[in-house]
Order: C-alpha cells, then sequence, then structure tokens
C-alpha cells in the first residue's frame, strides 16, 4: 500500500477557493481559474486581477460582470501536467448547484486514471481551508482511502456563514436558491446566511449588528463541542474590518478552535456575494 | 309595486348571491368538463335575465313572467346556464299562469321548473343541479298548502343545502375532487338570492354551505380541484352555444344532429326560439346545419382545453406557502409591511378598526394556503379572530398590538413554512418587542396619576403613561431613556410630523443620546394620530 504524500500528491482547486495569500505558490497546489467578464473584458480569476483591482473595477464598470467555468481543456491540460510529477491528483470544486465547474472536471478525470475531482458542496476559503488540512495529513503520510474519505465527508462537518451588505449581488447572480425569501436592508435586518448542501440558503433573519453576529457565534457553538478540534478561516470582500469582532467572538466562544487564515474574496465569489460580504468557516475534525 | 319591479328586485338579488360566489363556484367546477367557468356562465345566465327585465315594459305578471323565461333562454350560457333558463322557464310558465304567488303556485313551480331541467336533459347524471332542484321541488311539496310562502322558501333553502352537499356522494368525479357539483351549489346560491330579496324576514337564515371536503384530492393547502383537470377534461375542444330563431323549428331534429358531434349538448326551447349547447370539435359545422333551419344569433364558441388549462394555473398558483395580512394605517407603514412580505395590508387602526369582512376579504384574496393575520391593534384583535374563523383556509392570528410590534413580527415571518410555525415564530418575536405611542390628550384628565392638560404630549409605554409635557422632543426622550434603561437594542421609529415644529432629525440626534448602545432605525410611517411610534427590542 503507497502512502500518499507531498511528494507524490499534487491538490488542485479552482479559483472559488478564495485562498489566503501565496497558497498557490506551492509545489502540489495547483489553480484552475473561473473567468470573470465585464462586457467583452475577460479576467481570469485570481490571476489577471487581484481582489482590490476587482472591487475597484466593480464600483466603477457601467456594466455587471458575470462569469464563467473553466473549460474541460483547462482541466485535462492542468491534470496532464500535474501527473508527469505526481502520481495522485485530487481536485476540489466549488458545489455543482453554483458553478458547472465539478462537472467539467469531473468529465476529464473519468478518462484518466488517480485523478479524483470532488464536489464539496460548498464554496469559497472552506475549500482552501480543507486542502490545509489535507496537506497536514500528506505531510506525515496517509493512505489514499483515508484522505478520499476525509474529502468525501468534508461537508458533513463544515460550515460556512456570512453576512451580505444586500441581497442583492445574490439575487442577481441567480445563486440565492432558498434565501430567495428573504428580506434586506430595511429596519435595520441582517440576513444571516449558510451554504447548506450545496446551495446558499437562509441561516437566520434578525434585525441589528450585534444579533447578526450573536448568530453567527450561535451557529459555531451548535455545530461544534468545546473538546473538539475545530479549525477556522474568515474571508471577507472588501469587508475586512467586520473580521476582527467575528474573530474576537468566536474564539471567546471556542477559545480551543484554530483559525488558520483570513482572506480577501477572489472575483467570481464577489460577483456574486457583492462588497460588504463577510463569512466565518469551520471544520470539525 | 309592479309585477316587473318585483321581478326586478327578486334577480337583482339573486345575481347580487351569484356575483359573490362566482370565483368560488368557478373554482368548484370539474363536472362535465373542469372548465372553471360555471359561476360566470350562471352570472351572465342571470344578469341577462335582469338587463332583459329593466329593458322591458310588461308590467302583469304573465308577461313579465314570459319576459324572464325568455330572456333567461336568450342568455343562457355553458351547460349550467342551459339548465337554469330551463328551471326559470319552468318557473315562470307557471307563475305567469296564475292569479297570484302563494304557496300552493311555488309548489307547482318548483315542481314544473324540476320537470323542464330533467327534460332539457336526455341522460339525467344525479349529483348535479338536476338533484338539487328534483330534491327542492319535493321538499316545497310536503309543505303545507296553508301555510306562509316563508315556510315554503325555508324548506327550499334547507333542502337545497342539504341536496348540494350530498352531490359528492352521488357523483365520483366530486367525491374524488373533494368538492360538491358547482352548478348545483350555484343553483343554491341564486335561490337563496332570491329568497334574500323577497323576504325581509330574517328568520330564514342562510346556511352555510359545506363545499370543500378537508379530505378530497388536494391535500397539503392545495385547492382541492386543482387536481381534477387534466384526465377528465371533455374529449372535445370547443365549447359551442348559440340562439336559433324561425318558425316551426324542429327540435328532435337539431337534438339528434347535436348529438353526432359531440358530447354535453342540450337543445332546448320552442319552436320559434331554441338554445343549442354542445361540446364539439366542429363548432362549423353545427352552425352550418342550424343555420339552414333559421337565423342563428349568440354565437360563442370557447377553447376548453385553453379554458382547463387557465383554470389548473389559477389553481396552482394561488396554493402555495404561507401569506400575512397585516392592519396598518398609514402610507409609509403599508409600504413597510408590503416591503417585509406582507400580502395584503387593511387600512385601520385606533379609532378606526376594520371589520371582518374586510379582513376576511384580504384573506381571502391572498395567492397563499396558509395564512397569518396582524392586527397591530388591541382593538382589532378580535376582530381578526373572528375573520380567522370564517376562511375556509388556516389563519393563524398573532395577537399584535402595535404597528412597531407587528413588523418586528414580520422579520420572523418565513412564506415557505406553514401558519402554525410562522405564528409561533412571529409570537415569539413579538413578546421581546415594548410599544411606545406619543400622541396628544384630547382633554384634561388624569392618567395613570399624572394630570395632563388637553393638548399636551403623552407618552406611553404599553399603554401606560410614562412621560407627558408640552414638547414633543422632550417627552420622546424620556420614553427612550425608559426603554434605555433596559438594554435595549433596536428601536424603530414610525414617524407622522406633520404640523409638528420638529424634524426627525433632530429626533434622530435626541435618540441617539438617550440610547447611545441601541441601532435606531427612522421611518416615515404616516400614521394618524400618534407623530411618533417606537418599537423597541
Amino acid at each position: 500500500m503507497t502512502l500518499l504524500t507531498l511528494e507524490n500528491t499534487a491538490i488542485v482547486a479552482d479559483s472559488t477557493c478564495d485562498p489566503p495569500k501565496g497558497f498557490f505558490d506551492r509545489d502540489g497546489v495547483a489553480l484552475v481559474p473561473l473567468k470573470v467578464h465585464f462586457g467583452d473584458e475577460t479576467y481570469r480569476d485570481l490571476i489577471d486581477m487581484s481582489p482590490l483591482e476587482f472591487f475597484a473595477k466593480l464600483q466603477t464598470s457601467p456594466v455587471m460582470p458575470t462569469t464563467s467555468q473553466p473549460t474541460a481543456a483547462e482541466f485535462e491540460a492542468c491534470y496532464r501536467r500535474l501527473r508527469e510529477r505526481y502520481e495522485y491528483v485530487f481536485s476540489l470544486h466549488l458545489s455543482k448547484h453554483l458553478s458547472g465547474t465539478y462537472e467539467a472536471a469531473a468529465g476529464v478525470a473519468e478518462t484518466m486514471t488517480n485523478v479524483f475531482v470532488y464536489d464539496t458542496r460548498m464554496v469559497s476559503s472552506i475549500i482552501a481551508l480543507v486542502i490545509e488540512r489535507m496537506r497536514a495529513r500528506l505531510e506525515r503520510g496517509v493512505e489514499l482511502d483515508e484522505l478520499r474519505s476525509f474529502v468525501a465527508g468534508c461537508h458533513e462537518r463544515a460550515g460556512v456563514v456570512f453576512q451580505v451588505a444586500t441581497l442583492e449581488y445574490l439575487r442577481r447572480g441567480g445563486r440565492i436558491g432558498r434565501a430567495s425569501a428573504m428580506v434586506g436592508s430595511i429596519l435595520g435586518i441582517r440576513p444571516v446566511l449558510q451554504v447548506k448542501d450545496g446551495y446558499v440558503d437562509a441561516y437566520a433573519k434578525v434585525r441589528g449588528e450585534k444579533r447578526a453576529l450573536a448568530t453567527m457565534v450561535e451557529y459555531l457553538e451548535q455545530r461544534s463541542g468545546p473538546d473538539d478540534d475545530v479549525y477556522l478561516c474568515f474571508f471577507h470582500a472588501d469587508a475586512a474590518e467586520a473580521l476582527p469582532p467575528l474573530r474576537e467572538r468566536l474564539l471567546a466562544a471556542r477559545p480551543r478552535a484554530k483559525a488558520l487564515f483570513e482572506s480577501e474574496v477572489g472575483a467570481v465569489v464577489g460577483t456574486h456575494a457583492g462588497p460588504g460580504t463577510f463569512a466565518f468557516c469551520m471544520l470539525v475534525e | 309595486m309592479t309585477a316587473r319591479e318585483g321581478a326586478l328586485a327578486l334577480v337583482a338579488g339573486g345575481l347580487d348571491a351569484l356575483e359573490a360566489e362566482r370565483d368560488h363556484i368557478n373554482d368548484l367546477n370539474v363536472y362535465p368538463v373542469p372548465d372553471g367557468d360555471t359561476g360566470t356562465n350562471l352570472c351572465l345566465t342571470v344578469r341577462a335575465m335582469l338587463e332583459a327585465l329593466e329593458r322591458a315594459s310588461a308590467t302583469d305578471v304573465a308577461e313579465v313572467a314570459a319576459e324572464a323565461a325568455k330572456a333567461s333562454l336568450m342568455g343562457a350560457r355553458g351547460n349550467s346556464g342551459v339548465i337554469l333558463s330551463q328551471i326559470v322557464r319552468g318557473a315562470c310558465d307557471v307563475i305567469g299562469a296564475s292569479a297570484a304567488l302563494d304557496t300552493p303556485t311555488a309548489q307547482t313551480a318548483f315542481a314544473e321548473a324540476a320537470a323542464a331541467a330533467y327534460r332539457a336533459v336526455k341522460q339525467p347524471v344525479e349529483g348535479t343541479m338536476l338533484t338539487v332542484v328534483r330534491e327542492i321541488a319535493a321538499a316545497v311539496a310536503a309543505v303545507p298548502p296553508g301555510a306562509p310562502l316563508s315556510d315554503l322558501a325555508r324548506a327550499a333553502v334547507q333542502t337545497g343545502k342539504e341536496a348540494v352537499e350530498r352531490t359528492p356522494e352521488q357523483l365520483e368525479v366530486l367525491r374524488r375532487a373533494g368538492v360538491v357539483d358547482a352548478g348545483g351549489y350555484g343553483l343554491l346560491v341564486f335561490l337563496e338570492g332570491l329568497v334574500e330579496a323577497g323576504f325581509s324576514d330574517a328568520t330564514i337564515a342562510r346556511p352555510t354551505v359545506r363545499t370543500v371536503r378537508d379530505d378530497g384530492g388536494g391535500g397539503g393547502g392545495r385547492h382541492p380541484a386543482a387536481g381534477a383537470a387534466a384526465g377528465e377534461s371533455s374529449r372535445y375542444r370547443y365549447c359551442t352555444s348559440f340562439l336559433l330563431t324561425g318558425a316551426g323549428l324542429d327540435r328532435a331534429d337539431l337534438e339528434r344532429f347535436v348529438a353526432g358531434q359531440g358530447d354535453s349538448w342540450l337543445v332546448v326551447g320552442d319552436e320559434s326560439m331554441l338554445k343549442v349547447h354542445v361540446h364539439t370539435d366542429h363548432p362549423g359545422t353545427v352552425l352550418g346545419y342550424a343555420s339552414a333551419q333559421g337565423s342563428i344569433d349568440a354565437v360563442e364558441v370557447n377553447d376548453m382545453h385553453e379554458q382547463v388549462r387557465e383554470r389548473s394555473d389559477r389553481l396552482s398558483r394561488r396554493i402555495e406557502g404561507t401569506g400575512v395580512v397585516a392592519v396598518a394605517a398609514g402610507e409609509g407603514n403599508r409600504a413597510l409591511f408590503l416591503e417585509l412580505g406582507c400580502g395584503a395590508v387593511v387600512d385601520g387602526g385606533q379609532s378606526m378598526n376594520p371589520s371582518a369582512a374586510q379582513i376576511l376579504a384580504a384573506v381571502e384574496g391572498l395567492e397563499a394556503a396558509e395564512v397569518v393575520v396582524l392586527p397591530n391593534n388591541r382593538n382589532v384583535v378580535l376582530t381578526a379572530e373572528q375573520a380567522a374563523g370564517m376562511s375556509e383556509r388556516r389563519v393563524e392570528v398573532v395577537p399584535t398590538v402595535s404597528m412597531p410590534a407587528g413588523l418586528s413580527a414580520m422579520v420572523a415571518f418565513d412564506p415557505g413554512r406553514d401558519a402554525g410555525v410562522n405564528a409561533a415564530a412571529m409570537g415569539e418575536a413579538v413578546t421581546h418587542v415594548r410599544s411606545a405611542e406619543l400622541t396628544f390628550a384630547v382633554r384634561d384628565s388624569e392618567i395613570d396619576g399624572v394630570a395632563v392638560r388637553r393638548g399636551q404630549v403623552l407618552g406611553l409605554v404599553d399603554d401606560r403613561l410614562v412621560a407627558s409635557g408640552d414638547d414633543l422632543r422632550a417627552v420622546f426622550a424620556s420614553i427612550l431613556s425608559e426603554f434605555a434603561r433596559s438594554e435595549t437594542e433596536i428601536v424603530t421609529v414610525l414617524t407622522s410630523l406633520n404640523g409638528e415644529r420638529v424634524s426627525v432629525a433632530e429626533l434622530e440626534a435626541v435618540a441617539h443620546d438617550a440610547c447611545p448602545e441601541a441601532e435606531v432605525e427612522f421611518r416615515e410611517g404616516g400614521q394618524p394620530l400618534y407623530p411618533i411610534l417606537v418599537g423597541a427590542e
């Protein structure tokens, strides 16, 4: 039985994993970007445009951006290149209910050996967090079946909870799913959303910043025990100032939790969530 | 009152009753074709009678009766309309030939009405209008001839109700759909309308008819008859009806021809005028044959497949999820409730309480399977509960006592959940809300131990006077300080400052000073009587 390690195993993610800086600069971690279109201009997410540039453009552009998934050919080229050097390739993608990215990747993997493609049923930094935890296992060596079942079962122990400044971006992009009935932006109502079963879903509708924050903490408390190994990460879209109080409250509720990183969302998630979005992701091991 | 005026009043009463129930009758319509137009057809038939009587110059009973019979035939629409016209004709023939409209005459009139209805239909089906009119005729025949006409009317209405409620036991398609026969129910509604117009005597109560059975084919909040469409449509496409006039018309011959062209056919009338109704794929062939016998008029051809689809769309659309009806005063407040997801807002509040009928109309007009009602005023809670009891839908009342409380309840509303779950969540949301109102004293008095002068500003929290004075700002500040003491997080202020010498900006500054920890939201509410309403939670 071969042991999977950082030497023989590579991990692929698409750009919606909203990674921390330097994430894809490491050997064995490869990016396949989705694309953002402002009218006729096309940008590769995370490559041609930084999150800061994206939000600057979002404010000034007369047209609203649209997004598109990577092609099967792009996945094939990436997998072939990695397979020259690595024996195993794991490819993790955002929920197939939000994008056709997983389908494109899975179609390619069927024609190859030792390429494992996953619909994580989630979106954004939680995927980068899962990849960090995979690499921790690869660092000490892990059996193929164990790593496969870890990735496949992650969605049951993971959570993404976020607030948006307005539901408008989610509505416009058609990614609002079962949260569509939520009302926002009047009477100080804060929609608190979650990613659930691969969809953006309402978690709670509360009035006032304090209650919204308390609701996010309550989510963590309900889905983890005080002695669990909990990993956290945070992301925001042009709302960095919202993260420190959230982080403080979450770590006060679960002092043993490890906060791995903070990141700014890329253009694709930014297009659909809109500026002002901030979130935390959790994984219980 | 002339015979014509009397007949006009009766028919107008019948039409009013039918108009009020029209949509409901349409939705019950599953037999013979679920095209959802029985209510409309009955209304149009009776309206034609009314209009003809209005134009008529006849004054004596015989002429008026003949006029009414002819008008109903000419105006008859659809299967149910044609049968109704025969019932009217049977009755009018008897009444026109009688000296007075007394109990024996009415008994004969009902008997002849039933006989005429049965004559019109070659293969009578039980559990329809025919059954209802026959059972009514039998019941009124048992009334002693010397009894007053009101006794007969009472017996007719009561038996009609029982007959209508039995129709699902007689006709399988009704039983499966869980509804009573639309035509039979329509006939009863028409009869009730006549009776109400004819007897000011209130002892003849209009019975409540159970038209939709809970255990019917629908389930899950859907209109029971919604599913009845597709499989049971007429195999023919066009509902065709027209009037044929001429001399020596051969009814039997035309009937034979029409019978060969489709189903649900009816040919009624006499040698000078025949009304033809048939469901066929070839309306042109039928019209062509008839036009060789006389002149045709009032031709109507409807695509039933389209009607079936529309009805089915309509019934499936209205039945999803839960909706909210709120009672509110002021344009801004009304808009706020609608923005928060209310389906309808009924005007009302302090000193202008809406009626149960108004609330019921809003509930019934909602495209939702279940409904939550927010009365938003202590004095409206009972009325809302009455309205809830009158609706056939599941209606829950969350007894909100102020508009700010109602708004907080709306934040907890989720249209995807049923009314019970919503009412619990909304009721829970309201328990944390305290309401305040600022208004002016209408007279010198003492309230809760405090003396107030007429015209002074009163600040009430949960109906208790906590502050009063001459300055709106100062009273507002006292109210907010009261809230600040109980760790209020969110304050909602609904303003209506017309004519007050204070601006929203000034009030915002007051609120910020008094409740520095709270998030304060101002909205222009536009409510009468109260320049400021406050909710705190």
